[in-house]
């Protein structure tokens, strides 16, 4: 034996690393690989917009903008599932195949590191939970955090990084992962041509706004808890395709089909958790709380003003206070009866709400809806929807000029209230002009945003009053839809704010000592824009007249009829 | 002794075949190799890198049988052994171009089960110094030259220590002074492992190895030293003032007279000493693959 057969015969073979060690080398290097991909951050930063675009409008409500930030987890999602791609196809793509195989790391044992790595989507998850939550929190989140909600975000995250891998360990292109992330935004942004439960299936829902216009969250819905069990699911499905494409032994396969199995019956469960309706009692709440708000409200006077709020919102008050407050430190007298501002809840169930329960009882909870103070008005009031008084900047100025105008409507005696009746215009009532000044003081708005309602060119459209157009002053912040959801708030004038505008440029005292002095006469409805002009010494601004070719195309197309208002 | 001599080789290959289409890569090829260095001599399309990456358990035989440390790569467990003794060099080695180049090391250093965290470091600066990249090992492997990417392709194949190192045309690619580094670096593994190298450079097979093979068509046409390969040459390569149309390939050396090789030398030829080179041309001839 030559000495070269005897120092072989000799060394001892190697121990079999331990494969786990492996696994989790690969894993480190995947994850530091996923933290540092300049896609992820891509992904990060492009979903902390969209949750930004989503919350920021208005007062976020934790039951819904929890949601909301999934939203933007599924834009990481689909950054996070084409870097996988990009890893799990890089050894192919890169023509690094015939060294790999030579390796004593089996391609099985790579995917498993790779799918392990996928920890390192984890940070870029969290961050975007945590800065969004923090963001959330700033604005005056109302509510509290929905766990359950954001962590089925992270594993929307994962899920989408397994299915990633599983797509790269067949297919290196770099275009089957754009493919993957396209048809992942796809099945999630078809969400509204679902209804019913369904759309929980969905990897993420994109379109509900139910959530947003209930007063408190709903127990047991949405179905968060089935649904994270669903993606992780879906996670473990993912990573099982991945392997099996390849693992070569039988018993593995064998191991992996099982485990598929397993993991298809707990998708189909998750499932059908998800499409379970709602308790009733918990949509008896829901209607209850909706259609008879006192039975859920709290109710606070302050300054002779009644402010009713649905339990959690009470953060809002002072910001309903200040624009109503601000009005009627400018009003000489009140009107006799007392103004209400109160809450609306939902006014309407859609089917994701009413599914799987009977028509007949759908029919019922609507006609309770049907019966809400918002709906049937009875009284001198100003609704506010849930879910939509801004949190902050130009949106929550011009809900404050609006909820200013509404108050300076009633304290003129402008009806701010009818039950079901077309809107109203005050048309040459020289309150409205008194109503705009008053709300202009109490709320400051910005110049440009009072001039931004006149019309574009000079010549406005309005409403036919008695065979003459009213050129109408389109306050831009009135379509935000924070004070009246249901479009019965008067209307008002070009004459009117124009008026208004040139009361601004007089002494503040004198405008109110010639209010002082007649308040009773101007506010009343046979008052026009010309006797407060005259009182207060200033001309009548002119209002262009359109032209009659206009006028007559403009009576035309014009829809309901529109009064003009009279006593509130 | 011949049990004897079969049970000593650290490499053996019997009967190996193996067919693309319609084309035989491989032809009934029986190869054994010992420790020390290996040669793989032949033209394009020979069948090298298909018995290199058969040996390196990539590629499967469609008949035939390998041995490798007596061990059998059909069997799953046994391949996987070999793979912890073997180090690859393809002969057409692609790179994750955003890696560094001590990142990409470190990566396929955890491929190969390095699995203890310091020595992963240590093999990672041991075949960076080995190349002479050790500077460049926080480059990105994009910024790297042709060369310095081969060097990589090398250093890579050396982790870990491998009984078994296959390098398929390493020195394609280098200049002339580190192709003489190459040959050094060989020489100074710090193990006596198995290597087999396929080149084109006849020289390189001269210089640095002991045993050289040659494969043309698919099948083993010499197997032997370099010294018994340029023999196979001796009195059929000729050197003369004019050409000679009888030699089957002529140049024209560096003092102006012509070198022929050919099976016909004129009566009173000058032969001068034959080199690796002319035998491993007069072989390819006689195999009509010139």
């Amino acid at each position: 034996m030559t000495i070269t057969a005897r120092r072989q015969a000799q060394r001892p073979a190697r121990r079999p690393a331990p494969r786990l060690a492996t696994v989790l080398d690969i894993a480190r290097v995947e994850a530091r690989l996923l933290v540092r991909s300049g896609l992820v951050l891509a992904g990060l930063v492009a979903g902390g917009v969209v949750i930004w675009l989503f919350i920021h409008p208005v007062e976020p409500l934790w039951w819904n903008v929890a949601w909301e930030i999934g939203e933007g987890q599924l834009v990481l999602a689909m950054a996070v599932l084409v870097a996988a791609q990009l890893a799990a196809g890089r050894a192919s793509r890169d023509g690094l195949a015939d060294l790999y195989a030579s390796f004593p790391a089996s391609a099985g044992t790579r995917a498993l590191g790779q799918l392990a790595g996928l920890a390192g989507a984890i940070p870029a998850s969290l961050v975007l939970i945590g800065a969004s939550a923090g963001a959330v929190e700033l604005i005056g989140a109302i509510g509290t955090p929905a766990i359950t909600v954001l962590a089925g975000g992270l594993l929307l995250v994962i899920a989408a990084g397994a299915a990633g891998i599983a797509i790269g360990t067949r297919f290196a292109h770099p275009l089957a992962g754009v493919l993957g992330a396209l048809a992942l935004f796809g099945i999630s942004s078809q969400s509204g041509r679902f209804s019913g439960a369904v759309i929980w299936l969905l990897p993420w829902e994109f379109h509900q706004d139910d959530l947003g216009f209930i007063p408190g969250p709903l127990t047991g819905y949405p179905p968060a808890g089935a649904h994270a069990t669903e993606l992780a699911a879906f996670a473990v499905l993912a990573a099982i395709v991945a392997l099996a494409v390849t693992v070569r032994a039988v018993r593995a396969r064998a191991g992996l089909a099982t485990a598929g199995i397993a993991a298809v019956a707990l998708i189909g469960l998750a499932g059908a958790v998800q499409l379970r309706p709602i308790p009733t009692a918990a949509l008896n709440h829901l209607v209850t709380e909706s259609a008879n708000p006192a039975s859920a409200q709290r109710c606070t006077t302050a300054s002779q003003v009644r402010y009713c709020l649905y339990p959690g919102f009470g953060s809002l008050l002072p910001s309903w206070q200040a624009p109503v407050n601000g009005v009627l430190a400018h009003v000489p007298a009140r009107p006799g009866h007392t103004l209400t501002v109160s809450q609306v809840g939902t006014t309407s169930l859609d089917s994701t709400l009413t599914h799987g329960h009977p028509k007949r009882q759908v029919a019922r909870w609507d006609a309770e809806l049907g019966r809400a103070p918002a709906i049937v008005r009875p009284g001198s009031a100003i609704y506010l929807p849930v879910g939509s008084w801004p949190a902050f900047g130009g949106q929550l100025a011009d809900a404050r000029f609006n909820l200013a105008l509404a108050a300076a409507d009633w304290a003129t005696g402008i009806p701010i209230t009818s039950s079901n009746g077309p809107e109203c215009v005050p048309f040459d009532q020289a309150r409205e002009a008194i109503a705009i000044w008053l709300a202009i003081l109490a709320a400051h708005p910005r110049a440009s945003e009072l001039q931004a309602g006149l019309p574009a060119h000079g010549i406005g459209a309005g409403p036919d009053i008695h065979g003459t157009i009213v050129p109408i002053w389109n306050f831009r912040g009135a379509v935000a839809g924070q004070v009246d959801p249901f479009g019965s708030i008067p209307l008002t004038t070009e004459a009117g704010y124009l008026l208004a505008h040139a009361m601004t440029s007089l002494p503040e005292q004198k405008v109110a000592n010639v209010l002082k002095d007649g308040w009773s006469r101007w506010i009343n409805v046979r008052t026009t824009d010309a006797q407060l002009a005259a009182a207060l010494g200033i001309p009548m601004p002119k209002v262009p007249v359109p032209p009659t070719a206009l006028v007559r195309r403009l009576i035309a197309n014009q829809g309901p009829n529109i009064e003009v208002c009279g006593s509130g | 002794m011949d049990q004897m001599k079969v049970s000593t080789a650290a490499v053996r290959a019997s009967g190996l075949s193996r067919q693309y289409g319609a084309t035989k890569a491989l032809d009934n090829v029986d190869l054994t190799l010992e420790r020390g260095i290996t040669g793989l001599l032949g033209p394009n399309g020979a069948g090298k890198t298909t018995l290199l990456s058969i040996l390196a358990t990539v590629n499967e035989p469609d008949a035939g049988q390998v041995s490798v440390f007596g061990l059998d790569p059909r069997d799953g467990a046994e391949r996987v052994e070999i793979r912890r003794r073997l180090g690859y060099l393809p002969q057409e080695l692609g790179y994750h171009r955003h890696f560094t180049v001590a990142g990409f090391l470190d990566y396929i250093a955890i491929l190969k089960e390095i699995t203890d965290r310091r020595r992963r470091a240590d093999e990672v600066a041991r075949v960076l110094a080995a190349i002479g990249l050790e500077s460049r090992a926080r480059t990105r492997i994009r910024a790297l030259s042709g060369g310095m990417r081969q060097r990589l392709g090398i250093a890579q194949s050396l982790l870990g220590e491998p009984e078994l190192l296959i390098l398929d045309e390493p020195t394609a690619g280098l200049d002339p002074e580190q192709r003489l580094r190459f040959r050094e670096l060989l020489s100074d593994l710090p193990v006596d492992p198995v290597i087999v190298l396929s080149t084109h450079q006849a020289d390189d097979i001269a210089a640095i190895c002991p045993k050289v093979v040659v494969l043309l068509q698919g099948q083993v046409r010499f197997s032997g030293t370099p010294a018994e390969l340029a023999a196979t040459a001796a009195s059929r390569v000729w050197a003369a003032d004019e050409r000679d149309p009888r030699a089957h390939l002529s140049w024209r050396g560096g003092d102006s007279r012509w070198r022929h090789v050919g099976d016909q030398p004129p009566d009173g030829a000058e032969f001068v000493q034959p080199t690796v080179e002319d035998g491993y041309l007069l072989l390819s001839h006689a195999a009509g693959q010139r």
